[in-house]
């Protein structure tokens, strides 16, 4: 008895490759990519608090998405990859409920696209989400868990939240050598 | 398992291995054997490798033939076949936003609304209990074109969908729109398609509450239709985000609200003039400078962002869907040249009999 598969058959997405991570984040310009839920900015603005004092030669710089749902537009998609362009490095956030996890994946995704290295920030419970997004679009996006989560706005208690632990993690995401599978090196014949 | 015939074998088994594959909503399901979606396919005139919508975050092809394997294992006819194809363009439509309606930690529902002369040619239910269990129409073609969905988009609950709560709507609320009942024009026609016109809608809320009036009579009607609508359901038409709620009013209130001449858009104009939410006491100000924070602002926006239909059967409860962050879209629904015959082929196999009356009080 032969079956009709009901799904769809994309599965085989091609692996594509990360960018090259930067040395050192020292004196480099590092984008601030705000996706648009309320508390990206809080928790973006405590990372850079953060690495402002380990990096005084460091240069900060914003991109806000005004309402979240606007990465969806082809002119959006556009200016976060002229915006990352300039870039040296780019942290995103964050991935705090389904949809907006997906979008966050969207934009690291732009990111990479543009030639820059990025990382998103994700609230620990969507790992999983952010996984499977990044995977179906054949490309290991590099993630950070935080333990800030959806929706915490409170900036003081961000900064708290956001321990020399997270921003330890933050700065290897973004300067750890690329593994084979993040190169996707071709499978050796 | 050993007293199980082969064909019953081959069954669970087939049934296990969907459901590991994640192509169920987690009931059994008719495999959609070749023969199956074969004869599934006579209901539609396009052909079967015909990509019929493109889904998810890869732009996953929905074919005309997966479409039909998705209607087997939900148990639609193949007279359903028409309106599952305007249901997947009306998914399809980015103004639908299922994107992220899909995968929000909202848990949103598919909400559909048929209207136009297919209903009666389906038996598609709009009165007593159309948006509950029991209707064939109602309850296959709705979890067909949640499976299907989810099948091409592959999304999961806990993995892309990151519903928080979930929804036992989702798959399962849809209803025709009670047309002879009402006293207003068609939810259709109102979004631009002729009374003569099948359609299918689209909308995606999390929540609906159910009400009725202290009198049944248009003023308590109308206040009830403010007063039952809880604060959290705010809704503003606009390009990001369509957020909107839609009353669904039933024949007997209906009527009542046209007995004062209202029509649908005076009915909206009301609800918009005179709903409010409190605001929150900490809240400074955002438009007033120094002066005194506002304790309550609109609650919509605009007329938009309110929706009427007419669904339901005797009594006087009432319900309200929202917020929706989905739509609504309307899609004309197209039948092949020889929709009429097959609908009366498989006509016996949805008939009720369910309280026979017939002769009792005679």
């Amino acid at each position: 008895m032969g079956l009709i598969t009901p799904g769809s058959e994309s599965d085989e997405t091609e692996q594509l490759p990360l960018v090259p991570r930067v040395d050192s984040l020292d004196g480099k310009t590092i984008g601030l990519y705000d996706n648009g839920k309320p508390a990206a900015e809080p928790l973006l603005t405590a990372v850079k608090e953060k690495l402002a004092d380990r990096y005084p030669d460091a240069e900060f710089t914003w991109y806000h998405v005004e309402h979240l749902n606007q990465i969806k537009n082809d002119d959006e998609q556009d200016a976060v990859k002229e915006w990352a362009a300039d870039v040296d490095t780019a942290i995103g956030a964050i991935g705090d409920c389904g949809s907006c996890t997906k979008f966050l994946a969207w934009g690291i995704e732009l990111i990479e696209d543009a030639g820059t290295p990025g990382v998103g920030l994700i609230d620990e419970g969507f790992e999983l989400d952010y996984q499977s997004n990044a995977i179906e679009r054949g490309r290991a996006l590099r993630y950070k868990k935080t333990p800030v989560r959806c929706e915490t706005t409170d900036l003081d208690r961000v900064r708290d939240e956001v321990s020399e632990d997270v921003v330890d993690g933050i700065v290897d995401e973004l300067t750890r050598e690329l593994n084979e599978k993040e190169r996707a090196d071709p499978v050796p014949q | 398992m050993s007293e199980q015939s082969e064909t019953e074998q081959s069954l669970d088994e087939i049934n296990k291995s969907l459901y590991s594959e994640g192509m169920t909503d987690g009931l059994p399901v008719i495999p959609p054997t070749d023969e199956r979606v074969e004869e599934m396919l006579r209901g539609i005139d396009r052909p079967r490798d015909d990509v019929v919508a493109r889904l998810g975050n890869n732009e996953n092809a929905l074919t005309v033939e997966t479409l039909a394997a998705n209607a087997v294992m939900a148990g639609c006819l193949p007279t359903y076949m028409p309106v599952l194809e305007a249901g997947v363009r009306a998914l399809a439509d980015p103004d639908s936003n299922s994107i992220q309606f899909s995968v929000s930690t909202g848990s949103w529902a598919y909400q559909w609304i048929v209207n136009g002369p297919v209903r009666e040619k389906l038996d598609i239910e709009s009165s007593s209990g159309a948006f509950g269990p029991s209707f064939h129409a109602n309850q296959t073609i709705a979890r067909a074109l949640g499976m299907a969905y989810r099948n091409t988009a592959k999304i999961y609950p806990g993995e892309k969908d990151m519903g928080v709560m979930g929804n036992p709507a989702k798959f399962y609320m849809l209803a025709a729109e009670n047309e002879e009942a009402s006293p207003w024009e068609p939810y259709h026609v109102t979004h631009g398609y002729d009374a003569d016109d099948s359609t299918i809608s689209l909308a995606g809320p999390n929540s609906w509450v159910q009400w009725l009036p202290s009198e049944n009579e248009g003023e308590h009607v109308l206040r009830g239709m403010i007063r039952n609508t809880p604060e959290s359901m705010r809704a503003s038409s606009g390009e990001d985000l369509n957020a909107t709620i839609t009353h669904v009013i039933n024949p007997y209130n209906a009527e009542e609200l046209e007995k004062e001449d209202l029509t649908k858009e005076e009915i909206k104009e009301y609800i918009v003039e005179n709903s409010y939410r409190t605001t929150d006491e900490y809240a400074p100000a955002r438009h007033s400078g120094d002066g005194i924070p506002p304790r309550q602002v609109k609650q919509y926006q605009d007329t938009d962002a309110v929706k009427v239909a007419c669904i339901g059967g005797p009594g006087r409860v009432n319900a309200i869907f929202g917020t929706s962050i989905g739509g609504p879209v309307t899609k004309k629904i197209h039948f092949p040249d020889n929709f009429d015959e097959l609908l009366e082929e498989y006509a016996d196999d949805v008939e009720r009999n369910w309280v026979p009356t017939e002769g009792f009080y005679e």
